[in-house]
């Protein structure tokens, strides 16, 4: 069991002693029975950290948020920032150390181990228990979960109620991490790509019907590449007419700008805004499943970015953030990668 | 009796080998069909994804990027990152459900203008019968 | 015009729906994602489930593209330009919530006043809106109730339903609302003291039931207004991820940007374009010169807030923001605006 007590314990002596800036964890408060990241600067608010199931967000993603304000600082605090990360989470930071966007001096890591293998859908704890409302959500004994809604408590097996990603997750403990909560508890993985391989079994026309439809819905509100760790750039190519521009930059640079993929929303504009975005994340992406879970229009955008998770793997033998210490997937090579689709 | 559909191919090809294996073609007075529309790039290996969905998005109907084979490239390595590069995106094209053929690849040295007369020759067969590229094409 | 109550059996629901068949009809849908108005053939009453549209009406009659008018080079190296005003069929929304209503409203009064936006117009009147009444509240975090609105408010609406079980109390609140009555008269009743009863305790306890309160909102304009440069904002927006869905999914959010998209170089072809735009994106504000008047979150969250609860109260005397939850429920990091709002007016007190 991890210790919430224990928890603010080391969140509170590591504030005190002034070894972190500042401590990124989970409070309540987010909607229905999720957890809400929580920023904590003093010692005497570590009250107000948690760590239950619906803590399904990856803290990670503020990392940006700091690399950015330490920019924009003139000197800026290099103390490390102190965050919660889970399995998911680790391997995350495993990536953001590959290509050096972070240092391992930035981070200290609390480590909590998904000792129920994972966290909760929270459309599927709504559905399960409808018509009452989930308000919050804590571990219960022996793999399950309790949750209060608004018409009472109920009981139910994690197992019904685990996010999908969960389900096909290679990592429930976290690979990196300065100290860690909880037991290590082995999770089989029988199937890690179960949710794609059923999706390419379809045939060629059909699975273009299917994206043809799904991409239709897309807002293009850009959520998922706001809450995305890895797309950090600051400049992207969805906006590329738009960011980095400075009081420096003359007039015929702003006019060489290429526009790659228009405003519009109509579905083949989504696509390649997607498209790029999968590409970009092939041997980055760790399937944390925040990129779905926040999508408004509920797109399966994890089908698509799980995708190039498994070429990697398939074709070229690259497991994502499991070694900070390994090249990124496209800035390596091997002399016998496969070239059988190359005439 | 319809037209025979044309269809419309971009060559991103490299300027030390597949261009010259072309422009060798060219010098020989090997015909091949006048279907490709090629865009010299210093090497396979700065062919980047977007170039690639972008011809798509603009109507190409056929995408090919050719480079030096294995341990000829010009910059020693280009190369290997475009067969890695480009075997992720060529997986993902499939995957959401465009036609495989009508993005390729190939290796064509300077010295094998034939191959390359060949390999468009090929390729447009093979994109004929498929029609139009609708599916990422832009209104 | 006087407003008119009537009584449809569910019953009948679908044979007057039927009836509308000549119009484009949008009824709620139920996606794994939530709920959508989409065009289905109606079959049956609106499922007792239905809670609100995750994608607001405003999307039917504010799209979230809209095509201003198309260019071409001429062959004398001129331009000519061809408008593009959309030709909208009548189109029937059923199912929108009374909030929902109201943001249509007050979409209204922005792209009306000196200058009338036919774009918007047009959508909008060939848009005919069919209410239906919270008996309860479609979410946990509805405060319609805290401005000035409520789960049986009329405005904005041509018809407002009541479920009361296995009838609908039909209120005609505009003419239009009246016209899709009048076809099948046939189908509605005058109702009984009785069922203007029943109908009346529904509301009551429809609005009990709202459990989240905005506290006096209306000292929140004056408060906002001495707050533009407080470090109050800084700390509010710390978890922020400028991804635009609090702004996308408002029912009353309208801000749009618009870009020439060109199709072909030689002759020049193209388009002029709207989309939706959000201020919570960094470049929203991003001149030209590379200066950014609104650079960091804190900026930006301060301008939603003070927009829908200062600026558009002083432009139109009242509130941008109808408290239908939507913010709320969908943002990924769980930012509550009544807690944002709430702290901010004890701030500093």
């Amino acid at each position: 069991m991890v210790s919430e007590d224990k928890l603010r314990e080391e969140v509170s002596e590591l504030l005190q002693e002034g070894k972190i800036k500042y401590f990124i964890g989970f409070e309540n408060g987010g909607p229905g029975c999720l957890a809400r990241p929580a920023f904590i600067q003093q010692p005497e608010a570590v009250g107000r950290l948690i760590w239950s199931p619906g803590c399904v967000h990856n803290l990670t993603r503020f990392l940006q948020d700091e690399k950015r304000r330490r920019a924009r600082e003139k000197n800026p605090d290099l103390r490390p920032v102190g965050l919660i990360v889970k399995g998911c989470d680790s391997r995350a930071i495993n990536v953001l150390l590959q290509e050096k966007y972070i240092e391992r001096k930035d981070v200290y890591l609390i480590g909590v181990s998904c000792e129920l293998m994972g966290v909760i859908d929270e459309a599927k704890i709504t559905r399960r228990l409808y018509p009452a409302k989930p308000l919050q959500v804590k571990f219960g004994a022996k793999d399950t979960i309790l949750v209060s809604t608004d018409q009472g408590e109920s009981e139910i097996a994690a197992s019904e109620v685990l996010a999908d990603r969960c389900l096909e997750c290679p990592a429930n403990f976290p690979l990196v991490a300065d100290v860690v909560f909880g037991e290590k508890i082995n999770k089989p993985n029988p199937q890690p790509y179960k949710s794609i391989a059923s999706f390419e079994a379809k045939s060629l026309e059909e699975r273009w019907a299917f994206w043809q439809d799904q991409f239709s819905r897309c807002l293009r509100c850009y959520a998922c590449r706001s809450v995305c760790p890895m797309c950090y750039c600051d400049e992207c190519v969805a906006d590329s007419i738009a960011y980095a521009v400075s009081a420096d930059t003359t007039a015929e640079e702003k006019a060489q700008k290429v526009k790659w993929v228009e405003r519009n929303p109509e579905p083949q504009e989504n696509i390649f805004y997607h498209l790029v975005r999968a590409t970009h994340l092939a041997g980055r992406c760790v399937d944390c499943g925040e990129c779905e879970r926040v999508c408004p229009v509920g797109l399966p955008l994890r089908l698509l970015n799980k995708k190039l998770e498994k070429e990697a793997k398939a074709l070229f033998g690259y497991e994502v953030g499991f070694d900070a210490n390994l090249p990124p997937l496209i800035s390596c090579f091997r002399d016998n990668d496969p070239q059988d689709f190359i005439r | 009796m319809a037209e025979e559909f044309e269809p419309k191919i971009m060559a991103f090809i490299c300027k030390w080998c597949t261009s010259a294996g072309a422009d060798l073609a060219g010098v020989s007075r090997l015909e091949y069909p006048s279907n490709v529309i090629p865009i010299q790039v210093m090497c396979s290996g700065s062919v980047s994804p977007l170039y690639v969905f972008s011809a798509f998005s603009q109507g190409a109907d056929g995408v090919l990027v050719s480079g030096c084979h294995p341990g000829d490239c010009h910059y020693m390595k280009g190369n290997y990152y475009a067969r890695r590069r480009l075997a992720l995106v060529k997986k993902l094209l499939e995957y959401i459900g465009l036609e495989p053929e009508r993005f390729q690849m190939s290796w064509v040295s300077a010295t094998e203008g034939v191959k390359f007369t060949q390999i468009i020759k090929d390729l447009v067969k093979e994109l004929q019968p498929l029609g139009p590229q609708t599916k990422l094409r832009r209104n | 015009m006087t407003k008119m109550d009537k009584i449809l059996p569910k019953s009948s629901f679908s044979r007057w729906l039927k009836s509308l068949s000549s119009m484009k009809v949008f009824f709620p849908k139920k996606e794994a994602s939530g709920w959508t108005l989409t065009e289905v053939a109606a079959d049956g009453t609106i499922p007792p489930d239905y809670s609100y549209a995750v994608v607001p009406p405003k999307k039917l009659i504010f799209p979230q593209e809209e095509i201003f008018f198309e260019f071409q080079q001429t062959a004398d190296d001129g331009l000519q330009l061809r408008e593009t005003l959309p030709e909208v069929p009548p189109q029937v929304i059923v199912g929108v919530r009374p909030c929902d209503g109201r943001a249509v409203a007050a979409l209204d009064q922005v792209f009306s006043g000196s200058f009338e936006d036919p774009y918007y117009w047009r959508r909008r009147r060939a848009t005919i809106l069919i209410g239906l009444a919270c008996n309860t509240p479609p979410s946990n975090n509805c405060f319609c109730l805290s401005l000035e609105g409520s789960p049986s408010s009329e405005e904005g609406l041509d018809l407002l339903l009541t479920d009361l079980g296995d009838r609908y109390y039909v209120r005609v609140l505009t003419e239009k609302g009246g016209e899709l009555i009048k076809t099948q008269s046939s189908l509605f009743s005058d109702p009984t003291e009785e069922e203007k009863n029943l109908r009346n305790k529904i509301s009551q306890e429809g609005a009990q039931k709202i459990k989240r309160n905005l506290e006096a909102a209306r000292e929140l304009p004056p408060k906002l207004k001495t707050m533009f440069d407080s470090p109050f904002w800084d700390e509010a927006a710390l978890s922020c991820l400028r991804c635009g869905i609090c702004t996308y999914l408002c029912p009353t959010c309208h801000c749009f940007d618009i870009n020439d998209e060109t199709r072909a170089l030689a002759p020049l072809k193209g388009r002029r374009v709207r989309t939706w735009d959000t201020c919570q994106f960094p470049d929203f504000t991003m001149h030209s010169s590379g200066h950014n008047p609104r650079p960091n979150r804190a900026s930006r969250l301060r301008q939603r807030l003070l927009h829908k609860f200062l600026y558009f109260v002083e432009l139109y005397d009242r509130f941008q923001c109808v408290g239908c939850g939507r913010c709320l429920d969908l943002c990924p990091v769980g930012i509550d605006i009544i807690e944002v709002l709430s702290k901010a007016r004890n701030h500093g007190a």
